[in-house]
């Protein structure tokens, strides 16, 4: 069929479609020798950025216990939202805004946000969104390339306490913070009030890294080499405050609905056993991504809950500032203990300055048990005159009144303790009188204490006359063991003698015994000493004062306790004090009906000045 | 057959065909069956035993056509024509969409890509059309231009079901088949330049003048005719002129920017060089030795679109290096050659052409593809014969090599003097 030689032409045709063959499969195997050989450096350092990722891994951050090592703060996981801005696609803002189920303006503003910050770096987007709108971006995360998640932690009080000034709550760094210092990502959270703002380098630990092979999705889908170039987060710190859970409860459920705060101290070291003020807030509700609304309504409420009361609160001290006038006049030996001043229902010196009953002759025991404010006018007269404001200043001083004591919780003020440049300012050059300064012996006029340092200065008649260092925090329990202990200061104050306590000491017993503190704060179990005061407000109803330290021959707890328009401290405050002392002394409040009672304790006007 | 049937057998062909099939399982089993292939979707996940399926379904297929004459072939192979012709045209009425294409036919669950059977229908016919005839040396214009369009004519329809791809793949039978009975040297040539010519063109159209140049040099000292350097130099000149037309006025977009992503990938890593690149990268990153079975990053983490299919080659040279990957050409190379050295041996034409006939489709198919994954040219998607995941595909390939094998084995029954 075929022409013989054409059959011969067949062959070589052949021949010649296997050399083409060949050398195309040579120009292949050379080709891929090229690649694997010598593009091996261009080709592979792709392939390695193409399958890993670095990410962040966030700390956990430090718990917070308390004296007794109860959890007081721990951590939840919240899930966030973050953005690559250089990878993430803008036409992709709509799905984004849908899958979120939120306007696309706020995705907009989210991403420019995170381009002001860098456009190569992951930055977090949205913080704490909902479980099921999380779960929607991870479905869809590989239509959006740029956007990846991350599980965080929020803080949560597990133990039904607030604590909202003494714990503080967490914020989102402020741009101006995380550019400055080079710990913080766009979007982590800080300690912003409290100790978590006092301790916040102690709780926030350390970040990680954590490289993962992602596919080309940027789904991750397992450790790098096992895991073994990672870097892992050092977890925070853990704090062991010296708060008595038990008792911060009580005290806030206590001062709930009223206007006040209170300090309670050990008096012997300076550890705040409880710290309230009232009105408080919700730190849940603050910390991490802000409930706008609820933030809105802390910050214009008349009351200020924002304010912590407790160590800025800028109030009178009334007559519980007689028994440190008492050491004070004992020390300058104004008066001796057996010195009487006869008490006729006040005291006249230019003008009248009333006292609250006719006492008649009263020693200095008597004077604090009665709260008699003639032998005090008549004592800050003699000083006044004798000695001078300013030695008064100096005395009170280091007492630890008008003065920072150092509290490890921020913004602690130190009020009002005027020496003479300070009356200079008030009332202006040589415009204040004696007048002015008589007033001060019963802690009225241009003079203001704030619970903790009246707790402070209750401490040191308590434990013989040494200042302590009011702190909130005891221990700090580091990742691996080591526990760093507070080394709180404890100092003499030199001027106050025993000798001298011990009338005052008798006077406050017998306050409690005898005196205003005898129909509520006169614990059968416990027995403690203590002083009432009602401090004048020119605005309205008088603010109840009490200090009280327990049990009197062993102290274990000072506290200081202020009712704004409570009325009398003997029905406002030092009831609430004396609870107090029962739980924390007994462990338990046995009287119930004064404990109902003053759970719905409504401040009544007073009538009587002082 | 002869009692000592088994010396005549081509087991060496068998042999190459079982090496290449077992580099494409271990491809799909790592592309499919990796560490962290939780994240495929489930179907994907079956890819490994359906295509082990087809494996063994193809091995009693390609039994089963050695109990037949081959004279059978060639009588039957008008037939085989029509019926693969027709069932080709009807996936256009009733094919299945896949991918764009309406390339497929459903019989009851088991989804068969009608082009692929055409294949050896095509080969078939015309070695039948070319042998049967006296002096068909095509030098006879319209034996040629019957021929031609015997072929042509499944592109037409294949081309009508959106699959351009596997359309291409039949373009190269003209020239080879017609070369093989008879076509001048220069004129096979000349068919095959503008494929050239084009290639060189979209690189720089000072290649596309200068692969001109030179084709019409050989062309015209190969048949001394000058009308017919003149066409080649026209017909090239205006190739090259047509392509750049095409490049920067007629082509759409998409299709302009997989040219330019094949000359330039990074242009558009994200687009159109993506494909380029992630597969470049694949092989490259593999090294020499490879980075181990299933440990393939590019492959694992998915860089590849279907990497089980059309960039099987890119998971083998990722997991198995230099060494791996030249060995699976190797072995490719080998089925060629001794398809080809038993094509020599024979003296039936019939025999001789349907081989080369499907020596020519495995080769292009292996040619695009090793090309595109390899950034030789551009990124056109058609499966790498034996290797890629795909049962119809690889159930075709098989029929061709069974016939050829069923060729070699029973030449003695075509013998003209048997």
């Amino acid at each position: 069929m075929i022409h013989p030689n054409s059959s011969r032409r067949l062959q070589t045709s052949l021949r010649i479609i296997q050399i083409i063959i060949l050398a195309v499969f040579l120009l292949f195997l050379g080709r891929l020798v090229q690649l694997t050989v010598f593009e091996f450096d261009t080709y592979n350092p792709i392939s390695e950025r193409n399958s890993i990722r670095q990410e962040t891994v966030n700390p956990s951050r430090g718990l917070i216990f308390d004296r007794n090592g109860v959890l007081l703060v721990e951590n939840t996981p919240v899930f966030s939202i973050h953005v690559t801005p250089i990878d993430f696609n803008a036409d992709n803002v709509p799905l984004l805004a849908y899958l979120m189920n939120i306007p696309e303006e706020s995705v907009t503003n989210a991403l420019q946000r995170a381009r002001n910050f860098s456009w190569y770096r992951s930055s977090r987007m949205f913080s704490e969104v909902e479980f099921d709108v999380f779960s929607r971006i991870e479905e869809n995360i590989w239509r959006l390339p740029g956007i990846s998640h991350q599980i965080e932690s929020k803080r949560v009080y597990p133990a039904g306490i607030r604590a909202a000034h003494v714990l503080g709550y967490l914020r989102e760094v402020s741009d101006a913070d995380f550019r400055s210092t080079n710990i913080y990502r766009l979007g982590d959270k800080a300690g912003r009030t409290g100790i978590e703002r006092t301790y916040e380098s102690y709780l926030r630990g350390e970040t990680g890294a954590q490289l993962r092979r992602v596919n080309a999705f940027g789904q991750g889908i397992g450790p790098y080499s096992d895991g073994m170039m990672d870097r892992s987060p050092v977890r925070g710190a853990n704090l062991q405050t010296t708060l008595d859970a038990e008792l911060q409860r009580l005290a806030e459920k206590l001062m709930e609905g009223k206007v006040g705060s209170l300090v309670a101290l050990d008096p012997n070291n300076g550890e705040v056993l409880a710290l309230v003020s009232a009105p408080d807030f919700e730190i849940s509700r603050l910390s991490g991504r802000v409930d706008r609304t609820y933030l809105s309504s802390v910050i214009s409420d008349s009351t200020r809950p924002m304010f912590n009361r407790a160590i800025a609160t800028r109030q009178p001290p009334g007559s519980t500032f007689k028994p440190m006038m008492g050491l004070v006049g004992l020390h300058t030996g104004l008066v001796t203990p057996q010195t009487t001043v006869f008490c006729n229902g006040g005291y006249v010196r230019g003008r009248l300055y009333r006292c609250t009953a006719i006492h008649g002759n009263q020693n200095l025991e008597e004077a604090i048990m009665n709260s008699c404010n003639t032998y005090f006018f008549h004592m800050m007269n003699r000083f006044a005159n004798t000695i001078g404001l300013n030695e008064w200043h100096r005395y009170m001083q280091t007492m630890g009144l008008g003065r920072l004591n150092g509290i490890d919780i921020p913004s602690e003020q130190r009020g009002i303790l005027p020496d003479s440049t300070q009356m200079d300012q008030i009332f202006g050059r040589g415009r204040w009188g004696l007048g002015d300064q008589i007033n001060l012996g019963v802690g009225q006029g241009v003079v203001s204490a704030t619970p903790l340092q009246m707790a402070i200065a209750t401490a040191e008649i308590a434990n013989g006359g040494y200042w302590v260092q009011p702190h909130v925090v005891r221990a700090i329990h580091h990742e691996y063991g080591e526990i760093e202990y507070a080394n709180p200061t404890k100092t003499r104050v030199e001027w106050i003698q025993e000798k001298d306590l011990e009338p005052v000491r008798v006077g406050m017993r017998r306050a409690v015994t005898e005196g205003s503190g005898r129909f509520f704060a006169n614990l059968q179990s416990v027995p403690t000493a203590g002083k009432t005061g009602t401090a004048q407000n020119p605005h309205g109803r008088d603010h109840g004062w009490f200090i009280a330290y327990a049990p009197y021959d062993d102290p274990q707890i000072a506290i200081a306790v202020i009712i704004e328009n409570g009325g009398f401290g003997s029905v406002s405050a030092a009831p609430i004090a004396s609870l107090l002392i029962e739980q924390y002394m007994n462990g338990e409040v046995r009287r119930q009906n004064l404990l109902r009672d003053m759970l719905n304790f409504v401040p009544r006007e007073s009538t009587i000045q002082r | 057959m002869n009692i000592a049937w088994y010396k005549d057998f081509d087991w060496l062909t068998v042999l190459i065909w079982v090496a290449i099939t077992a580099f494409g399982l271990v491809g799909i089993y790592s592309a499919t069956l990796g560490p962290v292939s939780e994240f495929l979707p489930a179907h994907i996940q079956e890819n490994f035993a359906k295509q082990l399926t087809w494996v063994a379904l193809s091995l009693v297929v390609v039994i089963v056509i050695q109990f037949t004459s081959p004279r059978s072939f060639q009588q039957l192979s008008y037939l085989f024509y029509f019926v693969a012709l027709l069932l080709t045209a009807s996936t256009i009425f009733i094919g299945i969409e896949v991918n764009g294409a309406k390339s497929w036919l459903d019989f009851g669950g088991i989804r068969f890509q009608t082009s692929e059977i055409m294949k050896i229908a095509v080969i078939l016919a015309v070695a039948n059309y070319l042998t049967s005839r006296r002096n068909i040396e095509a030098v006879n214009l319209k034996s040629a231009m019957v021929a031609t369009s015997m072929i042509l004519l499944p592109v037409v329809i294949i081309i009508l079901q959106n699959d351009t791809g596997s359309a291409l793949i039949f373009l190269p039978l003209i020239p080879v088949m017609l070369f093989l009975s008879g076509l001048p040297y220069g004129i096979a040539l000349m068919m095959i330049s503008p494929a050239i010519i084009t290639y060189a063109s979209i690189i720089s159209w000072q290649y596309g003048v200068a692969a001109t140049l030179f084709f019409t040099l050989v062309i015209y000292l190969l048949q001394k005719r000058p009308w017919l350097g003149i066409t080649s130099l026209v017909t090239g000149l205006l190739l090259v002129v047509a392509v750049n037309v095409a490049l920067t006025d007629i082509l759409q977009p998409h299709q302009r920017n997989r040219i330019e992503a094949f000359v330039n990938p990074f242009q558009d890593p994200q687009g159109a060089g993506w494909n380029i690149i992630q597969a470049k990268t694949a092989i490259s990153s593999g090294g020499i030795y490879g980075k181990g079975f299933m440990q393939g990053t590019q492959t694992q983490l998915r860089f590849l679109p279907e990497q089980w299919t059309d960039f099987i080659f890119c998971v083998i040279a990722e997991d198995f290096g230099l060494i791996g990957g030249g060995l699976a050409i190797l072995a490719l190379l080998l089925l060629l050659m001794r398809l080809l050295s038993n094509a020599v041996a024979m003296k039936t034409p019939f025999a001789q052409l349907v081989i080369v006939g499907v020596v020519t489709i495995l080769f292009t198919h292996i040619l695009v593809n090793l090309g595109s994954v390899m950034g030789i040219v551009p990124v056109i998607g058609v499966p790498l014969p034996f290797m890629s995941y795909g049962g119809s595909s690889f159930l075709a390939n098989s029929i061709m090599l069974g016939v050829c094998l069923n060729l070699y084995f029973r030449q003695r029954e075509m013998s003209p003097f048997a």
